[in-house]
């Protein structure tokens, strides 16, 4: 019999509650409260957010976003910026035990290993995917999943950004350039170098269907099966109090 | 203030920040697109840094010896790595 996950689908949340809820199934699994999880969510309003070490000032454009009312947020883990869509982009979490037969003391094999849940659906999808270290899923060579993992109280959390469809100009109002001289260039850039599951397919794939998809690449690659749960009571009243105390909070968002 | 950013070739980017009194690092903020685990030792790295004087050799040994000491691991980045960006802020103060 193969192993027994927990599969949750969060829907539409605000950034600080997404990341919020991120730590607390964290901590509840390093309580052994709550099995292994695999968390499917996405982000209303339209969010950026920023890598563990990244400066807020430098990497994002606060004025932009304030007028387009798109939420900005520090993430736990490193990495880089990231723009999430509320209707372009799927994110996912997983978090399970360190101690697990997937996981290997090396970051770097246990990026593939996780990602390669990713690649199996995506592949079944049809969109042409491979692993690309250190952290990323490329199509045809452009960027189409980017990838973020941390470790604590003995549970790895890795999670990760899965592009449906992508707007690059839109991408560049919210995130900083160097210099406006330089935008159209960076925006060409990025064109090349950054794709899509609509854009590969050359049609327009919902997101029930890629979750479909995806969850069906974890269970096959990972051998587990997964089933649709529920956020538990202490994951909720706990992922409301990060939210208020550390996610909203000017002294994390801002503290680099 | 020097300001001074390193791109990997393969890896991750870094930016740091820093002001120096008598030929010392007096503060530093080093951000980027890296990865470190456990994530806060990066705070322990920036500390030990306070005060140092600007040898490429000697940073690079620093920041090894916290990660030691703290059981800590980079990704996309390594301790030259830091050391040649501190190096670059560095130039750019005097």
């Amino acid at each position: 019999m193969s192993e027994k996950w927990r599969l949750l689908d969060t829907g539409l949340n605000d950034a600080f509650y997404n990341m919020a809820l991120d730590e607390a199934i964290v901590i509840a699994r390093s309580k052994n409260l709550v099995p292994n999880t695999i968390r499917f969510f996405r982000w209303n309003p339209s969010a950026v957010s920023i890598g563990y070490f990244q400066s807020m000032e430098e990497e994002v454009d606060i004025k932009a976003c304030d007028e387009m009312g798109i939420n900005y947020v520090r993430r736990r883990t490193g990495g880089g910026a990231v723009y999430h869509d509320r209707d372009g982009e799927l994110t996912y979490s997983i978090i399970m035990n360190e101690n697990h037969r997937l996981i290997s003391r090396d970051f770097q094999e246990t990026y593939r290993t996780l990602c390669s849940g990713l690649v199996l659906g995506l592949r079944r999808l049809g969109v042409p995917v491979e692993f690309r270290p250190i952290n990323d899923i490329v199509a045809q060579g452009k960027k189409i999943s980017g990838n973020a993992q941390t470790r604590g109280m003995g549970v790895v959390h890795q999670h990760g950004t899965i592009l449906r469809k992508v707007d690059p100009d839109l991408m560049f109002k919210v995130l900083k350039v160097p210099s406006e001289k330089i935008r159209d260039k960076l925006i060409k850039s990025v064109k090349e170098r950054v794709t899509s599951i609509n854009d590969v397919l050359k049609r327009e794939v919902s997101f029930k269907e890629l979750t479909d998809a995806l969850i069906n690449g974890f269970e096959d690659s990972f051998g587990i099966e997964l089933t649709l749960g529920s956020v538990t009571n202490f994951e909720e009243d706990l992922a409301q109090r990060l939210k208020v105390e550390k996610y909203v909070a000017r002294e994390w968002n801002f503290k680099r | 203030m020097g300001r001074a950013e390193y791109k990997v070739e393969g890896g991750k980017l870094i930016k740091v920040q820093l002001t120096l009194e008598d030929k010392k690092i007096k503060r530093i903020k080093i951000t980027g697109d890296f990865f470190l685990h456990p994530e806060d030792v990066i705070e322990d790295i920036e500390q030990s840094l306070e005060g140092c004087i600007l040898d490429e050799h000697e940073l690079n040994s620093l920041i090894e010896n916290v990660l030691k000491s703290r059981r800590a691991v980079f990704l996309g980045v390594s301790p030259k790595d830091f050391a040649r960006c501190i190096m670059m802020a560095g130039e750019k103060n005097e």
